[in-house]
């Protein structure tokens, strides 16, 4: 198992569009934080003596859980991004039928799926660590002045941890549905409607329970600041639905893998 | 050793192969032949695993493909319609593989000096032609230094002078006590390579032996061939 996972990564390390997919979810993560770096700051210097901030004009909330909640949202924005780069990765096997080859050098396919799922992820986590390093720096840059220590404080980790769990397990679920589908066009059309349908918040509405069990409505119920967004599930229910999503998908990808022929 | 017993393959409705049978033997090379579309390339994929079998058996040394510990340490296989993404490199693309069956990374350089693509390694796979993507797949399949080779038209897109590298590595390497099972539809290839001969023609098995045997009667196995899978209702293209 170690053989195969080893050699999944070296797949993924070597694939040039999946390092530039990389460079441009990281440097497009940095340009959006620039841009709000001043507003930050500008906020943070607004704090009143018994700490109040006012980061969206009518909307006082103690500085540290809103600057916390912040955090954990301007990471959630780019890692919405990391099932793409899942799809991305699963889908190198359908072209110029790599599939081939890799069924010929691991046949087993319950093996291989599992060894394709775990150097995935292990690849998603960096990238997630990253996306959270990167938004950490931004936010030091806002509250340096004020509490820079907060960026280091449990709440602050715990944050960071959900972040990191909702973007590995998003990003099984893109991977999940490419094998599945065959096709990384499909994973990334897959993407694409999951973040509109809970952006329109239509369905919030209407069905919040039915909302609940959607993936990026998970991940808003996983990392926003309940106080400020109409979230419809606790954290703990999403990620049971994370998790759920992205099982699912994996062992129904496993199955197809090993039920069709590999073409 | 290979053995395939009434193997059959079906696609659908439309039937790929139909109980063919054969066996292939170390130390010797077994030419497959037969026209396009006879049914070479499935049987071998059932025989590798890519394809399940619609009913009969496909065994490597006695046991399916897909149950051999570290297959590529076993059995070499280049087959149409398996190959690297363009974008990767040679050497990274033989270095995946090498790993997945734990073969010393030292292989992947002797393998890339052994088909001449030294130079080429490090390009991406994309800038190859087509007779250096057979020599890539070529180098894949003897990564694991196997004792089987399976080799689906392994000469298609080659020079002359590397066809005739490979004709003799094939026989080299089947005189070394080793099995090499060669699928090709060019009969003069496989007259100056095999020891045995399975002719395949829509499905199924038209015959099968020594390459004495099988052209015993005619002055060619391309005379043989012909008497065995013409179709004299559709002469020419």
């Amino acid at each position: 198992m170690v053989s195969a996972v080893r050699a999944e990564l070296t797949k993924i390390l070597t694939l040039p569009r999946v390092w530039i997919a990389t460079g441009v979810v990281l440097g497009l993560h940095a340009l959006v934080l620039i841009q709000s770096v001043r507003l930050n700051a500008e906020a943070v210097a607004g704090i009143t003596p018994n700490g109040v901030i006012e980061i969206f004009t009518g909307t006082p909330q103690p500085a540290a859980e809103a600057i916390l909640g912040l955090l954990a949202a301007s990471s959630l924005q780019m890692g919405l991004l990391v099932p793409v780069l899942a799809a991305m990765i699963a889908g190198q096997e359908f072209r110029s039928h790599q599939l081939g080859v890799t069924v010929l050098a691991m046949p087993r396919r319950g093996r291989l799926i599992a060894a394709k799922a775990v150097a995935t992820a292990a690849y998603l986590l960096l990238v997630a660590v990253l996306i959270a390093g990167i938004s950490t720096a931004f936010m030091y840059a806002a509250v340096q002045d004020w509490n820079p220590g907060l960026l280091v404080t449990g709440a602050a980790f715990l944050g960071h941890g959900r972040f990191v769990a909702f973007a590995v397990l998003s990003g099984l679920t893109g991977f999940g549905i490419t094998v599945i589908a065959r096709s990384t066009l499909v994973g990334v059309i897959a993407t694409i409607a999951q973040i509109a349908v809970t952006m329109t918040q239509a369905l919030a509405g209407a069905a919040p329970a039915l909302d609940a069990l959607l993936p990026v409505s998970a991940a808003r119920n996983l990392l926003l600041d309940p106080g400020i967004n109409r979230l419809t599930a606790g954290p703990g229910h999403a990620l049971l639905v994370l998790i759920a999503w992205a099982g699912v998908t994996t062992a129904v990808a496993g199955i197809t893998l090993g039920r069709r022929d590999a073409r | 050793m290979i053995e395939i017993s009434q193997l059959s393959k079906r696609y659908g409705a439309k039937t790929a192969v139909e109980e063919v049978s054969f066996t292939a033997r170390p130390g010797r090379v077994t030419g497959f032949l037969g026209p396009n579309g006879a049914g070479k390339s499935s049987t071998l994929r059932v025989l590798l695993g890519l394809d399940a079998a619609s009913a009969g058996t496909a065994l490597v040394n006695g046991m399916r493909y897909r149950d051999l510990r570290h297959p590529l340490r076993t059995v070499g296989a280049l087959l149409d319609g398996a190959g690297p993404v363009p974008e990767r490199r040679g050497v990274d693309h033989l270095t995946w593989i090498a790993q997945s069956n734990r073969i010393p990374r030292r292989r992947v350089r002797e393998v890339l000096e052994l088909v001449g693509l030294d130079e080429a390694a490090r390009r991406r796979v994309r800038t190859y032609s087509l007779g250096m993507g057979q020599r890539l797949g070529l180098a894949a399949a003897l990564l694991g230094e196997p004792e089987i080779l399976v080799l689906d038209e392994p000469v298609n897109g080659l020079d002359p002078e590397g066809i005739r590298w490979i004709r003799r590595f094939l026989r080299d390497y089947a005189a070394a006590g080793r099995t090499v099972l060669l699928s090709s539809h060019l009969m003069t290839e496989m007259s100056g390579t095999a020891d045995d001969v399975v002719v395949i023609n829509r499905g199924r098995v038209v015959t099968h032996g020594s390459l004495a045997q099988v052209t015993a009667g005619h002055h060619s196995l391309e005379e043989a061939f012909f008497a065995l899978t013409g179709d004299p209702a559709r002469p020419g293209w």
